[in-house]
């Protein structure tokens, strides 16, 4: 726990100071995007990955976040720390919500719920007209950033702190009871809940956690686009990063979406800059596939075929 | 001390001769796949041509043009992330914006707080909220959606028209559209009897057509893009849209888009769009023919929008104000370039363009025409007059309104 949390401190450390190494504001923008999906991933993870229900759809508790922030933004001008917890409130609610209802289904009729849940929530923004409704609503942000160089850095350093405390969150449920009840349920649910591991409760919590912290990823979404509107904020692109990363980095372990995020935010990020922007999604189709077929595992199940622990 | 002058001075001259060899650069995203991909790939052709042109001229300034354009996937989401690229990475000189509404809101914000110049690009009243002093869109809609529904509701009730159903897409373009059709109506008198909208990307309008029929309006006015517009006038030919409706049509996107209307061919007869040019003897105009026979030849190497009236030469004239703005202030700055594009008309092959305070034509010319004897599927009947009929405005008009049932047959 404590070579975590100097580990912590040192990334927030590092975030700080990235606007004396990089001047660009581009650069920001960027990692701010693979940072959330940093978030995104180990928020799915905690669910997905520990306790094996898929959920496809993050873009909807992310855009619940968003949506919860925008509307309190308009109507109070809640400033953006506030925004985060209400957002994270309201999407960790969402996540209780659908889990009371959905899961008790198993497998494919889970992930089928979640989706249906999605297009539940983007039908209701869609007529929503107090937050732009289809419209969209534009969203200026503040001229000035106390301590800051402008706005992207401070959402920058903003979403470092979320990525850090969603990779604490999820390391702490991984190496505690919850994570092994967890990971009972994962393997065999009617064995976990005949060896007394209180099933519903653990998934519940676990389905709260990973929309809280989905919510507060989207929270600032809406300043850090200056622009919010449903299409793009229920994105399925979401849900499918988000599930990709974990996939690629890792779900047995919360480092494994962390590697997965940044691996495949950053190639992302480069491919739009080098290439072209609509060239990221196939980058996530083809490594997704490659990934499945050649490393069901991940680079973690990869790093523990070559470099396998030695038995004491 | 003679020697230090001296290196100064070449240096300087150095450096003059270096900024003199980089290009001006101009860039933009533009929808080029996705629902307004059509459009875009036409519209973006037709900037390179008027980059290639301009640079047979000797470019902007003494200094090639170099056009830098992103493909958006028509997705509001990615466009900031785009046009952050192009100024911090791509450091580019002059700003474009995307072809169509939804794609230039998001970015309105950033170029408001940049404080930069952005040439609007097709959208409608995208700079309503933030009204920022830098913009100019070349549309020729103008601000507000008077001109645009007006001429459409006042041709219907020249036919007799009382009550009135709206459909609209759940989408910035049609959702503004249409609230300016409901406001016009509701002067006008018209019994709204049907008003609902519908998830983007619609493909079965099948129900709709059919409570639309139901209500039994007068006119039906649809705010739609393009595929749920192919999708609406398939419908209303299989189902029917009912003996009362005298005027259909509208505000739809996408009945201008060589290929849809390829595709549908007869199905078009008798719906009344708005559109930017038509081939029609009000509109016509040496330039604009010259510019599309010349464009034609290109559309078919590049295999995009053949016909090139919607979207094209307004591209085209968008960098010729850029270039007028340029020529005439010799500087890239964007306050002194916003500041003539204000003050100065625009002479473009378009119409010369005077802007108003919102950054919108100040004297708007969208045309509302229609269809009319379309037989089988060719194209070239639709560079003919009297396939797109101009019905208004006044000034414009190349023939009376013929009630739909009327022209279908």
């Amino acid at each position: 726990m404590k070579r975590f949390s100097i580990g912590a401190l040192a990334v927030l450390a590092l975030a700080a100071s990235m606007p004396l190494i990089f001047h660009n504001e581009y650069f920001f923008f960027a990692a701010y995007v693979v940072l959330q999906f940093v978030v995104l991933a180990t928020a799915w993870n905690i669910l997905g990955g520990y306790a094996g229900y898929v959920n496809f759809g993050s873009g909807a508790f992310f855009a619940v976040g968003a949506y919860t922030a925008v509307a309190l933004y308009k109507a109070f001008a809640l400033p953006l720390g506030l925004q985060i917890l209400a957002g994270a409130a309201a999407s960790g609610l969402l996540g209780f919500g659908v889990g009371m209802l959905t899961l008790r289904l198993r497998g494919i009729f889970f992930s089928i719920a979640t989706i249906a849940v999605a297009i539940i929530l983007e039908t209701v923004v869609v007529n929503w007209s107090y937050v732009g409704g289809a419209k969209g609503l534009p969203i200026m942000r503040p001229t000035e950033t106390p301590f800051f160089a402008n706005h992207t850095v401070w959402l920058f350093f903003v979403m470092t702190l979320i990525a850090v405390v969603a990779v604490g969150a999820a390391r702490f449920v991984e190496t505690s009871w919850i994570g092994r009840g967890l990971r009972a349920i994962r393997d065999n649910e009617v064995a976990a809940e005949c060896s007394g591991v209180p099933t519903l409760k653990l998934k519940l919590a676990a389905a709260t956690l990973s929309g809280a912290l989905m919510g507060a990823a989207g929270a600032p979404y809406a300043q850090y686009l200056s622009f919010v509107e449903p299409t793009s904020t229920f994105s399925l692109n979401y849900a499918i990063n988000a599930l990709a990363m974990p996939i690629i980095g890792g779900m047995g372990h919360w480092i494994g979406p962390l590697i997965g995020a940044l691996l495949l935010g950053s190639v992302q990020q480069i491919v739009t800059v080098t290439i072209s922007s609509e060239i990221n999604v196939l980058v996530v189709g083809v490594m997704l596939v490659v990934f499945v077929v050649a490393a069901p595992e991940g680079i973690l199940g990869l790093f523990r075929k070559f470099f396998p622990r030695r038995k004491s | 001390m003679k020697f230090r002058h001296l290196l100064a001075a070449v240096l300087a001259a150095f450096s003059f001769a270096a900024v003199a060899q980089q290009p001006v650069k101009i860039g933009m995203s533009m929808p080029q796949t996705g629902p307004l991909g059509g459009g875009g790939k036409a519209a973006l052709l037709a900037l390179n041509m008027w980059v290639e042109d301009v640079n047979a001229k000797g470019g902007l300034l003494g200094r090639k043009v170099q056009f830098i354009a992103y493909d958006d996937q028509t997705n509001p989401g990615v466009v900031p992330g785009i046009y952050s690229k192009l100024l911090d990475i791509d450091k580019v000189d002059l700003l474009i914006a995307p072809y169509g509404t939804n794609v230039t809101a998001p970015i309105m914000p950033m170029v408001k707080q940049r404080d930069l110049l952005l040439m609007g690009n097709f959208s409608f009243d995208a700079n309503a909220q933030i009204k920022h002093d830098k913009w100019f869109n070349n549309a020729p809609w103008g601000a507000g959606a008077l001109a645009w529904g007006g001429t459409f509701l006042q041709a219907g009730r020249a036919l007799g028209g009382k009550s009135i159903a709206i459909m609209a897409a759940d989408a910035e373009f049609a959702q503004n559209l249409c609230s300016g059709g409901r406001v016009i109506a509701k002067a006008m008198g018209l019994q709204t009897v049907y008003d609902q909208n519908y998830p983007p990307n619609s493909v079965d309008f099948s129900s709709i057509i059919r409570a639309v029929r139901a209500a039994k309006p007068d006119i039906v006015f649809i705010c739609s893009y393009p595929a749920e517009s192919a999708a609406i006038v398939r419908a209303v030919a299989e189902l029917g849209v009912g003996p009362t409706v005298k005027i259909i049509g509208g505000g739809m996107v996408g009945l201008q888009f060589a290929p849809i209307m390829e595709a549908l061919g007869p199905l078009l007869n008798g719906f009344v769009n708005y559109n930017s040019y038509v081939p029609e003897k009000t509109m016509d105009n040496p330039a604009v023919r010259e510019f599309l026979k010349r464009y034609e030849v290109r559309a078919k190497q590049e295999k995009v929008d053949p016909l090139g009236f919607y979207l094209p030469p307004f591209n085209y004239a968008i960098g010729q104000m850029l270039e007028q703005a340029v020529g005439a202030t010799k500087s890239l700055d964007h306050k002194v370039l916003a500041d003539y594009i204000r003050k100065n008309e625009m002479k473009t092959m378009v119409g010369n363009i005077r802007y108003d305070t919102v950054g919108e034509w100040a004297k708007p010319n969208l045309v509302m025409a229609q269809f009319r004897g379309i037989k089988g599927k060719d194209l070239d009947q639709f560079r003919q007059q009297g396939k797109q009929v101009i019905i208004g405005p006044a000034a414009m008009k190349t023939g009376e309104i013929i009630p739909f049932d009327k022209a279908r047959n």
